[in-house]
Order: structure tokens, then C-alpha cells, then sequence
């Protein structure tokens, strides 16, 4: 299958400029990145993608099997790079997409040369000597929760990602359309994301790392920002005076001042 | 597939049953179900008018035998009127054709 | 309201009218504080990052918290349950940065005593007047009704989806009983005739119901056979009981007296004793014989009489068909007394008796399946198969009748008796 058409990939920017692969996490889709693609697109080539799953990737293209690890969405990743033949390109992941390219970089290090991590989390679940933030009944309490599709993207955004799906002509005049996610592919995303454990991965980074977190972040707290920062030798951290786990969204300057600064620097 | 249309009225023969569309296994009962209800004095005629009936099957020649057994038991004559080719020629190979009055028209049927 | 100049005011007017006067006058009175603090839905108004601001009664009260412990104090994810906290930041948030407002997303409030309110929360970002994000106006929708609604149409999916499964399943036993039922009506094998064959077939039309159609070959001495085909009025298990009375009484009436019309009559006697007093009429057109095999002379000789039944037909080994006419024969138990009309034949090396039920002739063809299949389409289709043995006519018909598919409303048995020609390779003295 076509993993340009498959992840829903989009090129866009400076051909000449080195490539800047932005990646979702969990929660919505390559629209995400609204706000930091005008940063970024005078220097820098921008793919934009959507994992298997998500967006207006191809949802025929989903199997559990291969998407409840995040080896899947690694996987993901390394066919982008592949089809659009990258070399050193700089990788920008948000949240749990962080460590989907530590794995990527990791698999095919000629094609990620730098990676940016976006309040990133390597493991959710509080652990002895570690605080990921959510206890674990805290996140079965989630898991159960949308098991019960009782949560706004089943019970609310159903109808609309429906619609999506089996009328795509209608995508642009749904609101929330570029939200949609299939409830039952969402529910996989989200068992992965919250049950993962990528701590070991982050020991083997080689190359230049930003973390970014932000002052107020339920999903990923500040010990995590600085664990994510002392695992990776070489890191450089910047705490974002923004609150909430999106600060791409909610503090679009500081993030994107934030990435700027670090790609040139690194350029 | 023609829904079942039975139209009542009444000549000086007696009363006259026209009906219309698929008398077969799923409408015939509605033919039977109306057999009951219609008042027939002895010496009188039933008139079946098919002139637009569409299909019959077994079931439709058993609702035709009922009205021939209705008819009998009131005193009275079952005769049927403008009987279409095919149903005629399934009358004809049952024997039926023998048994019950047939006529090309309910004019001729009513005629006394 | 105005008084009524003029007119004498009955005391009870007077009354009505100061209690709707009370009620519009509170109507007046009632401030746009009050309206917002004991709104039905709850209000919300937090900073862009999350402060809570202002918050009314009604919320305050599902929430089972005071006022000064939530302005200024709590963010609006301290009122989620896990979940809910997690859906906000990584969706509801989003999508209210990108788009500026929020419609119906359900979640679930916290409430002090430790229980938890299903919600239906829509927000709104207001901007400054230079178009900068200010604050968030949020509306909480008590959504426990269609919570409760919800989960009753989730429960009824789930009963109907089982329903559905058990009527599945019934269904399929029951079409398993009706291919026994079927089959015990039927011979189980046709015994073997001397220099001749016999086959045939029983194509049902639908395996939800038990046809109605019948035919048997069997000895009757220790030289001849009796044979019938025929079909009873209606379907299902009242059929199927008129179908086994038949036979039964056929077979032994045969043994009495195997003459055609002879035993048709005793048949006929039977069933309008049976049926006719019910005022349920019931009958059934049949064909019955005996064959008179001479395997010596390569030859059999058929005497057959029919009850209201299509004609058989007779295939010769020179290619051509005729009917075999048999016309004037009653159904068999609509009068007390009915004719019966005999006919003969002789089957030499290569001819074949074609016995079959109107199934065949009575199927809808045509593009719009108005048309019916017709006795000249019969014959025309048995020429081609004219000088074959009876088992491959009948397979040649039951190719015929498959390509019917749904037109075929009706159960088809056929009967098929003939002498092998004398240069069929598979023909064997049987």
C-alpha cells in the first residue's frame, strides 16, 4: 500500500531546507501542528503525517496486532522516512510520539539525525523510584472508561467520525473533523499509550535531543520532563511557561521559539 | 408480486366478488376470510369476476374450491366469470373446469 | 392589565387576575444573577489556563463543593475523573484552541461524596478586543437521563443482537427438522426394475417450509411395480400429513387392486371423508401407474391414470416429446365422487416417463420474472434430452431448475422411468 496515501503524509516548507517530520501523539491527528508549520516552513522542508489509526489516515490499514505496541507506530515512521527517502531529518514528537521516535531513530538511524520531544513521557504509571504521574488504577480507570464508551469520543464524536468515515465529502464541513478518530482504533492508541514502559529506549539516543515540557502538565509532570532529560546524555531541556499537555497549542510562540533555537543551533 | 384487491357488489343474481392482483399462497387467505361474510340466498348465483386477476396457484384454486363449497351449502351456485387464459388452462388440468360454471363475462354470468 | 371599565368584576376574575399579576410582576424582578445562579445547566468561566473564575450554584451544588473552595483554587480538569482529565488535554483543549469552540463532548464530574455525574460539556473561547483569547465560557449539561438512555439503548442492541442470534439459530434447527420431515416423506431409494431405471429428484424451493409434493415406485407383485407423483394443496406440516396419508393410502390400495383409476378413487374417498366435513378443503393432484417390465423384449409397458395432474411426458430415443394426455381427471379429494382419466404406453430401448409437479412448469422466468417457464418450454427442453436415461434427464432438469434461482416459488419432484437403449455404455440389466 502507499504510505504516502496510508499515513496521510503531507510535504510541505523549503524543498531545500532540511526536513522536520512533525508527529502527533495521542489525541487528534497532524492537525496539531497548525501553529508551528509557520514557523517552521521558510527554512525547513515539513512532513506532517497521521499514524495508522488516526486523522484521515487509512483505517483499513489498521490491525491490533501490529498497533497495540508502539513498535507498530515506530514502524510507521521508518516507512514515512522510507518513502520519502529522509536522510538526517530532524523528528518532532508530541507526548507519547516522543518515544515512538527514539524507537524509529533507533531502527533506522541514517533517516532521523536529531530528535525533538514535546512534553514527552516514557512511561505513565508511577513505578518504584519513578513518578510517572497516574497510579494504575488510575489508568484502568481510563481503559474501563472507554471500554464503556462513555467518554466525549465515543459517545459525542462518534456520530461525527462515522460520517467521516463513510462520507469522506463531507469532512470538511464537519466541525471536529479534524479530531476524528475512530473510537475503536482511538482505544487501542490509548491502551498502548498509557500500559507502555519505553524507559530502557531513551539510555540508547545517539543523537541531539530537546526535550520540552511545560510548568503545568497532568499527563506529563515535571519529574517526568526531568527524567526524560537525565536518561539522554547530551539533552537539552526547556521548561515552557505553559499549562496543560499541548503547548503547541496553548503557547504556539515560546514552543516554536523553542524548536527554532534548537535546529539552528544544531543546523 | 400484485397485492390481493376483492371488490363486493350485488346483482340480481346474487352477490359478485371482483377480484384483482395475486390470489397465491400469502393472499388467499384474505379471499377465504371474506367467503363467511357473504350472504347468499338458496337458488342464488356467487359470482367470482377474474377479469383481473393476475396469478393463481394451488392456494388460489383452494380458495375457489372453499367458494364452490360455500356456495353449495347456502343453496346456492359458484360461478365464475372471465376466467384469464392461464388460470383457465390450470382449471382445465385439474378438472375443475368440469365441476364449476364458467362464464367469458360477469355479464353473461349475471345475466339470469 | 387593564381593568375592565364598566363592568360588573366577578370576585373570582378578580383573583385570577392578582395572581397573574404577582407572577409577572416575580418574572420581572427575577435578575440576571438569579437566572445565571440556579440556571438548570451549570456555568463555568475559567482563565485560558484553566482557573476557574466564576461558577453557578447549579454546578456548585453537582459538584457538592462551596464557592470559595473552587474560585481561584481549582482548575477546570479538578472536576474530571481521570479520564475526563486526560480526554481534555488531549483532545477537548486542543480542539477548543484550534476552533474556539466546544460542542456536547460527554465526561464525568467528581462529586465531593466521591460519586461521579455524567456531564455534557460544551465551551467557548472569548476574545479580547484585539482578538486574543481571554477566558472560557463553559456550560455543563446534567447528562445522567441520557446517560441512563444511553445505556438502555446499549442494552436493548444487546437483546435484540441476542434475539436475532436465537432466531438464527432456531431457524436453522428448524430447517434441519424439515429436511428430515422431508426426507421420511420421501423413498429413501427406488427399488430396481428389471431391464429398466427409475430416478428421481426433489428440489426444494425454500428450506423454511416442508412442500407439499410426493412420489414413490414400489413392487406391487412379483412382476409389476406401482408408481405415482403427485403434489397436495398448501405447504407446511398440515401438507406434509395430507402427503403421508396419501401415499400410504395409495401404496395399499394399490395392493388391493393396483388399477389406476381404482386406486386414485379409493384415494379420493379417503381424503373427503377426512377433510371435507372440516370446511378446510383439502386435496391433491397425483398421476398414478404400474409398469409392466418385459426385459426380455427390451421393453416396459406403463398404465397410468391422473387426478387434475399435468400430463407426463414421454421422451423417445428417435429425439422427439410428446405429452402423454390425460385430460378431464378431478383433483383428488374436492367431491365425493371424481373422474379419473387413464392412458398407456409402451417404452421401448432409449425412451423415458417424465413425471414432475407445476413447480417446474409454474416457476417465474422472464427478466421481471412475469413470465411463467410453460408447458412448450417443457417439452421443448425434454427433446433435447430425448434418447438419455432417465438419472441424466433428470440431472439436465435439475440444472433447470437451479438457473430458476428465485423464481421458483414452488417444490419440484420429478420421476423419470425408461429402458436403457441398447447402445447406452452405462446401461446395465438392473
Amino acid at each position: 500500500m502507499d504510505v504516502v496515501r496510508r499515513n496521510n503524509v503531507t510535504v510541505t516548507g523549503n524543498p531545500q531546507g532540511r526536513t522536520v517530520v512533525l508527529a502527533h501523539g495521542f489525541g487528534c491527528d497532524q492537525n496539531m501542528w497548525r501553529l508551528t508549520v509557520p514557523a517552521l516552513e521558510d527554512d525547513y522542508r515539513v512532513v506532517l503525517f497521521d499514524y495508522v489509526g488516526a486523522g484521515r489516515s487509512d483505517a483499513s490499514a489498521f490491525t491490533e496486532d501490529r498497533y497495540a505496541s508502539l513498535d507498530g507506530y515506530a514502524q510507521d515512521v521508518v516507512e514515512v522516512c522510507e518513502a520519502l527517502d529522509l536522510h538526517d531529518a530532524v523528528f518532532v514528537g508530541h507526548s507519547v510520539s516522543a518515544m515512538i521516535g527514539v524507537i524509529a531513530a533507533d531502527r533506522a538511524p541514517k533517516r532521523i539525525g536529531a530528535l525533538v520531544m514535546v512534553a514527552p513521557s516514557p512511561r505513565y504509571i508511577d513505578d518504584e523510584g519513578y513518578r510517572g504521574g497516574f497510579s494504575e488504577d488510575d489508568i484502568e480507570e481510563l481503559l474501563d472508561s472507554l471500554e464503556s464508551n462513555y467518554l466525549g469520543w465515543s459517545a459525542a464524536m462518534a456520530p461525527v467520525i462515522m460520517g467521516n468515515a463513510d462520507r469522506p465529502e463531507l469532512g470538511e464541513e464537519l466541525r471536529n473533523s479534524f479530531c476524528a478518530t475512530d473510537p475503536d482504533m482511538a482505544r487501542v492508541f490509548a491502551r498502548t499509550t498509557f500500559l507502555s514502559d519505553s524507559r530502557g529506549d531513551l539510555e540508547r539516543v545517539r543523537v541531539p535531543t530537546l526535550v520540552l515540557e511545560c510548568t503545568q502538565d497532568v499527563i506529563a509532570p515535571r519529574e517526568v520532563g526531568a527524567y526524560v532529560h537525565r536518561s539522554i546524555s547530551g539533552s537539552t531541556l526547556v521548561t515552557l511557561d505553559a499549562t496543560g499537555h499541548c503547548p503547541h497549542l496553548s503557547a504556539p510562540e515560546a514552543t516554536n521559539e523553542a524548536i527554532t533555537a534548537f535546529l539552528a543551533g544544531i543546523g | 408480486m400484485n397485492a390481493l384487491k376483492i371488490t363486493t357488489r350485488d346483482a340480481g343474481t346474487g352477490p359478485v366478488l371482483e377480484v384483482a392482483g395475486d390470489l397465491d399462497y400469502l393472499n388467499a387467505g384474505q379471499f377465504r376470510d371474506l367467503l363467511p361474510t357473504v350472504t347468499l340466498r338458496p337458488g342464488q348465483r356467487l359470482v367470482v369476476d377474474l377479469g383481473a386477476l393476475d396469478f393463481c396457484d394451488s392456494s388460489g384454486i383452494t380458495a375457489l374450491i372453499a367458494a364452490h363449497h360455500h356456495a353449495q351449502s347456502a343453496g346456492g351456485q359458484l360461478v365464475l366469470a372471465a376466467v384469464p387464459a392461464n388460470t383457465l388452462r390450470v382449471l382445465s388440468i385439474v378438472g375443475l373446469d368440469q365441476v364449476l360454471t364458467i362464464h367469458p363475462d360477469s355479464e353473461a354470468a349475471t345475466r339470469v | 392589565m387593564m381593568a375592565r371599565a364598566g363592568q360588573h368584576s366577578d370576585p373570582h376574575d378578580a383573583d385570577d387576575d392578582k395572581t397573574a399579576q404577582a407572577a409577572f410582576a416575580a418574572l420581572l424582578e427575577d435578575s440576571a444573577e438569579d437566572l445565571y445562579e440556579s440556571a438548570p445547566c451549570g456555568y463555568l468561566s475559567t482563565l485560558m489556563d484553566g482557573t476557574i473564575a466564576k461558577i453557578n450554584s447549579t454546578l456548585l451544588d453537582w459538584l457538592g463543593l462551596a464557592r470559595q473552595d473552587v474560585v481561584g483554587r481549582l482548575r477546570f480538569t479538578d472536576l474530571l475523573t481521570v479520564g475526563g482529565k486526560l480526554y481534555h488535554e488531549t483532545h477537548f483543549a486542543p480542539l477548543l484552541r484550534m476552533q474556539g469552540q466546544i460542542n456536547g463532548i460527554a465526561l464525568e464530574i467528581k462529586q465531593a461524596d466521591g460519586g461521579r455525574m455524567p456531564v455534557l460539556v460544551s465551551s467557548v473561547v472569548k476574545h479580547g478586543t484585539t482578538g486574543e483569547p481571554l477566558l472560557i465560557r463553559t456550560t455543563v449539561f446534567d447528562a445522567r437521563d441520557r446517560r441512563a438512555y444511553e445505556e438502555e439503548l446499549l442494552r436493548r442492541q444487546r437483546l435484540a443482537e441476542e434475539a436475532r442470534r436465537q432466531a438464527e439459530a432456531d431457524r436453522a434447527r428448524l430447517q434441519d427438522t424439515f429436511a428430515v420431515l422431508q426426507q421420511s416423506l420421501l423413498p429413501d431409494t427406488l427399488p430396481e426394475l428389471p431391464g429398466a431405471e427409475a430416478a428421481a429428484h426433489y428440489h426444494t424451493a425454500s428450506p423454511d417450509r416442508l412442500g407439499g409434493d410426493f412420489y414413490d415406485v414400489f413392487p406391487l407383485d412379483g412382476k409389476r411395480f406401482g408408481f405415482f407423483l403427485g403434489d397436495v394443496c398448501g405447504k407446511g406440516p398440515q401438507a406434509a400429513a395430507l402427503t403421508s396419508l396419501t401415499r400410504y393410502t395409495l401404496r395399499a390400495a394399490a395392493l388391493h387392486d393396483p388399477d389406476p383409476v381404482s386406486a386414485l378413487t379409493t384415494l379420493n374417498k379417503v381424503l373427503h371423508e377426512r377433510y371435507s366435513a372440516s370446511g378446510d378443503p383439502r386435496y391433491c393432484t397425483a398421476v398414478f401407474g404400474t409398469i409392466d417390465p418385459d426385459p426380455a423384449a427390451g421393453r416396459l409397458t406403463v398404465h397410468l391414470a391422473s387426478g387434475g395432474h399435468p400430463p407426463a411426458v414421454v421422451l423417445r430415443a428417435d429425439g422427439t416429446a410428446t405429452y402423454l394426455p390425460t385430460p378431464g381427471g378431478l383433483l383428488v379429494g374436492v367431491l365425493p365422487t371424481a373422474p379419473f382419466t387413464a392412458a398407456s404406453t409402451t417404452l421401448g430401448p432409449g425412451d423415458t416417463l417424465l413425471l414432475y409437479t407445476d413447480g417446474l412448469t409454474e416457476a417465474r422466468t422472464g427478466k421481471d420474472r412475469t413470465s411463467l417457464y410453460g408447458d412448450e418450454a417443457l417439452l421443448a427442453f425434454a427433446a433435447t434430452q430425448a434418447g438419455r436415461p432417465p438419472h441424466a434427464v433428470i440431472e439436465a432438469l435439475d440444472g433447470l431448475l437451479a438457473g430458476f434461482g428465485d423464481g421458483l416459488d414452488d417444490d419440484t419432484a420429478l420421476l423419470a422411468i425408461g429402458v436403457p437403449s441398447s447402445d447406452d455404455p452405462t446401461s446395465e440389466t438392473r
